[in-house]
C-alpha cells in the first residue's frame, strides 16, 4: 500500500504527464528570431559607428545564455504537464530580451555596485532576468494551491507595513526618494515586492467583504455608499499613500498602490461611487501634497513646463522629449540613438527610469507601439485568468496582479512622455534592476499558476461573517 | 547609397516587423481562445457544486448551474433537491439581487449553514463561500466568462 493511499484526507496527484505547449513553443521561437535580428542590427550599428562594416550580432554569448534560461524555462513547463497559460512567458520574454538589448549597448558603468563593476550593466542585467525566468519557472510549476496565500491575509499585510517601516527607518535615499535598503553588498527596493504583497492582501480582504461592500446602506447625495465602517480601508490605503509620498518621498509607488487598490475595488463591486470617491480623494491629496511638499511641487512644475529649467529641474524630461522627437516613426536603430553630451549620458537615470525615452529614440513610434501592445497582451491574460476564476479570491488575485504590472508601465511610460508628473518607477522587465525584476517575476509565476483551473479545489472558507451579516441586515431591514 | 548602410536600414525595419509579426502570433491565440470561450456561452450566474454529501441525491460532485433563484429542500419541486432526512421540504432560497448571491433560511427544522455558522434570515454569500443544507455541503463558484 502507498502513503498516499495510507493517508486518508492526503490530496494526491496524479503521475506528471508531459504536456506539449506548442502555441508557446511557436511564440518563443518568434521573439528568439526577433532578438537574434535586433543583436544583428544593434552589432551593425556600432560597427558603422566605429567605421567598419560588420553583421556579426552584438555581444552574442549574452543572448544565447538569455534564449537558453528562456526555453529551459518552457522545456520545464512541458515536463511539469501543467494547463497553464501559453502566452505570458513569451511576452516577457520579449520585454526582458528587449532590455537586455538596451542594457547591452548603454555605458556599462552605470550599474554601480559591487558586483556592477566586474560584471557590467548587461552582465548584472542578465544574471537577474535568467533568475526572474527561474523563479517564474518554478512558481508556475510549483504552486498548486492559493491556501497561503488567502489564509494569512493579515500576516502578509503586517510584513508588507514592516517592510514598509523598515524603508522609513534604514531607507538610503535615490534621487530624493527613500527607497533602497542595503545589506552589505545587496541593496533592494522594497516598494517593488510591497506591491505584490499588497495585491494578496487586497484580494483576501475584498473577497471576504465583497457582499458587504456591494450592499447599499447610507446615501450621501446621489452616492450610495456601504455601511460606513466598510469605508475605512479606504481611508486606510489613502492614508498609506499619502505616507509613503510624506515619509518615502516616492510618488510613483503612492500612486500605484492607490491606483491598484481603486481598481480592485471597482473589480470586486462593480460600483462607481467608489472610484469616485477615491478619485475625490486622491486630487484632494495631490493638492494639499502639492502645497505642502517641495520634492511634489518640483515634479509638477516640470510636468506643468520642463523648459522653465532646461539644464536643471527640467533637464531629464527635456532630454527625453527630444530622445522621443529624433526617434521619430521608425527610430534610429538599436545603437543609433543617444550619442554622449559633452562625454555624459543626456538622460542619467535612462537604465531605470526612461528605458522607454531610449526605446522611443531607437525604435521609434512604431517600435513603442509594440511595446506598449506587449504589455496589453500581459493585461488581458491576467483579466482573462481572473474571469475563469472559480472564486472571488482567485479572480481578484489575477486581477490585481495583471493591473499592477499594466498600471506601473502606464505610469512610468506616461511619465517618460509627458503625460503625467513624472516618478521615479521601473518600466516592468525592461528596466535595469533586481528587485523590479524578481518582483514583476513573481507576478508572472503566479498568474501562470493561477491560470491552471482545478489543480486542488481551494480550502473551506474558515472564518464565518456572523457579525457582519447582523449588521448587514439591519440595514437591509 | 551605400550597400551597407542600406543593408543595416533593411535590418532596422525587419526587427521592427518581427516585434508586429509576435504580436500577429500572440493576437491569434488570443482570437482562438475568445472564440473558444464565446462558443460555450454563459448563462449561469454562478454554480453549486456539491463538495460533500452523505445522500445519494445529490451525490458529491454535481454541478447545479443556477438561475437568478434556486430554492433548497427535499420536496421534489424544488430547484435542488436534497433527499436527506435531516432537509426540510422547503429548507432554504439562494437568490442573485443586483450584484451578489444571498442565502436565506426557510425556517428549516436543523438549519442552513453558511461557512459553518448557522444562517439567521438573510446572509449575503460571496463565491467560494460554503453552505450546508442536512447532511450535503455545497460551495459557490463563479462561471468563468
Amino acid at each position: 500500500m502507498s502513503v498516499a493511499t495510507a493517508l486518508p484526507g492526503r490530496l494526491t496527484f496524479g503521475p506528471i504527464r508531459p504536456r506539449s505547449r506548442r502555441r508557446e513553443l511557436g511564440l518563443l521561437v518568434l521573439v528568439a528570431v526577433a532578438l537574434v535580428v535586433g543583436s544583428v542590427s544593434l552589432g551593425a550599428t556600432r560597427a558603422l559607428a566605429e567605421g567598419s562594416a560588420s553583421f556579426a550580432p552584438w555581444d552574442p554569448a549574452r543572448l544565447v545564455v538569455y534564449l537558453a534560461a528562456l526555453g529551459m524555462a518552457h522545456v520545464a513547463q512541458v515536463l511539469a504537464g501543467r494547463r497553464t497559460d501559453q502566452v505570458l512567458l513569451p511576452a516577457v520574454g520579449l520585454l526582458g530580451g528587449l532590455g537586455l538589448l538596451l542594457m547591452e549597448r548603454l555605458p556599462q558603468d552605470l550599474a554601480g555596485s559591487a558586483f556592477g563593476d566586474s560584471l557590467g550593466l548587461a552582465g548584472v542585467q542578465l544574471v537577474w532576468l535568467v533568475i526572474a525566468i527561474t523563479v517564474i519557472a518554478v512558481l508556475s510549476i510549483v504552486v498548486r494551491s492559493d491556501t497561503w496565500l488567502r489564509r494569512y491575509k493579515y500576516t502578509w499585510a503586517t510584513a508588507g507595513i514592516g517592510l514598509l517601516l523598515l524603508t522609513f527607518v534604514l531607507g538610503e535615499e535615490a534621487n530624493g526618494a527613500l527607497l533602497t535598503i542595503r545589506l552589505g553588498p545587496f541593496s533592494g527596493q522594497p516598494t517593488e515586492l510591497l506591491k505584490v504583497i499588497l495585491v494578496v492582501f487586497l484580494a483576501g480582504y475584498l473577497s471576504e467583504f465583497r457582499p458587504l461592500l456591494i450592499s447599499e446602506s447610507t446615501r450621501l447625495g446621489p452616492l450610495r455608499l456601504p455601511p460606513l465602517p466598510y469605508l475605512l480601508p479606504m481611508i486606510v490605503m489613502w492614508a498609506l499613500a499619502f505616507g509613503i509620498v510624506v515619509i518615502q518621498r516616492d510618488l510613483g509607488a503612492a500612486l500605484l498602490f492607490f491606483a491598484v487598490f481603486l481598481a480592485l475595488v471597482y473589480v470586486a463591486t462593480s460600483r462607481v461611487s467608489y472610484v469616485v470617491i477615491g478619485l475625490i480623494l486622491l486630487v484632494l491629496g495631490g493638492i494639499a501634497a502639492y502645497h505642502l511638499f517641495d520634492h511634489v511641487r518640483v515634479r509638477v512644475d516640470i510636468w506643468l513646463d520642463p523648459f522653465a529649467d532646461p539644464s536643471g529641474d527640467g533637464y531629464q524630461v527635456v532630454q527625453a522629449l527630444i530622445a522621443f522627437a529624433r526617434g521619430g516613426l521608425l527610430g534610429t536603430g538599436l545603437g543609433g540613438g543617444l550619442p554622449l553630451v559633452g562625454g555624459r549620458l543626456p538622460i542619467p537615470a535612462i537604465h531605470t527610469d526612461f528605458p522607454l525615452a531610449a526605446l522611443g529614440e531607437e525604435l521609434g513610434l512604431i517600435g513603442i507601439m509594440a511595446i506598449l501592445g506587449v504589455y496589453l497582451v500581459i493585461i488581458e491574460r491576467g483579466l482573462r485568468i481572473a474571469a475563469a476564476a472559480a472564486d472571488d479570491f482567485r479572480a481578484l488575485l489575477a486581477a490585481g496582479l495583471a493591473l499592477v504590472v499594466g498600471v506601473q508601465a502606464f505610469i512610468i511610460a506616461a511619465g517618460n512622455l509627458k503625460l503625467i508628473p513624472l516618478t521615479g518607477i521601473t518600466l516592468p522587465f525592461i528596466s535595469y534592476g533586481g528587485s523590479s525584476l524578481l518582483a514583476n517575476a513573481v507576478v508572472v509565476g503566479l498568474l501562470l499558476a493561477l491560470s491552471d483551473r482545478g489543480v486542488e479545489p481551494p480550502p473551506p472558507p474558515s472564518r464565518s461573517r456572523g457579525r457582519f451579516d447582523r449588521l448587514l441586515r439591519r440595514s437591509t431591514s | 547609397m551605400d550597400p551597407t548602410i542600406a543593408t543595416i536600414w533593411v535590418v532596422r525595419v525587419l526587427f521592427l516587423a518581427l516585434l508586429y509579426v509576435f504580436l500577429f502570433g500572440v493576437a491569434r491565440v488570443l482570437l482562438r481562445d475568445l472564440r473558444s470561450a464565446a462558443r460555450e456561452p454563459v448563462t449561469a450566474l454562478g454554480r453549486l457544486r456539491v463538495v460533500a454529501s452523505e445522500v445519494d441525491e445529490p451525490s458529491s460532485g454535481t454541478v447545479f448551474p443556477l438561475d437568478a433563484v434556486a430554492t433548497l429542500g427535499r420536496d421534489v419541486n424544488n430547484t435542488i433537491v436534497v433527499d436527506d432526512p435531516f432537509a426540510s421540504t422547503e429548507h432554504a432560497v439562494l437568490s442573485f439581487r443586483g450584484r451578489a448571491w444571498y442565502l436565506e433560511d426557510l425556517g428549516s427544522t436543523n438549519g442552513t449553514f453558511l461557512n459553518g455558522s448557522p444562517v439567521d434570515g438573510l446572509a449575503a454569500v460571496a463565491f467560494g463561500d460554503e453552505l450546508q443544507v442536512g447532511r450535503v455541503r455545497f460551495r459557490l463558484e463563479r462561471v468563468g466568462g
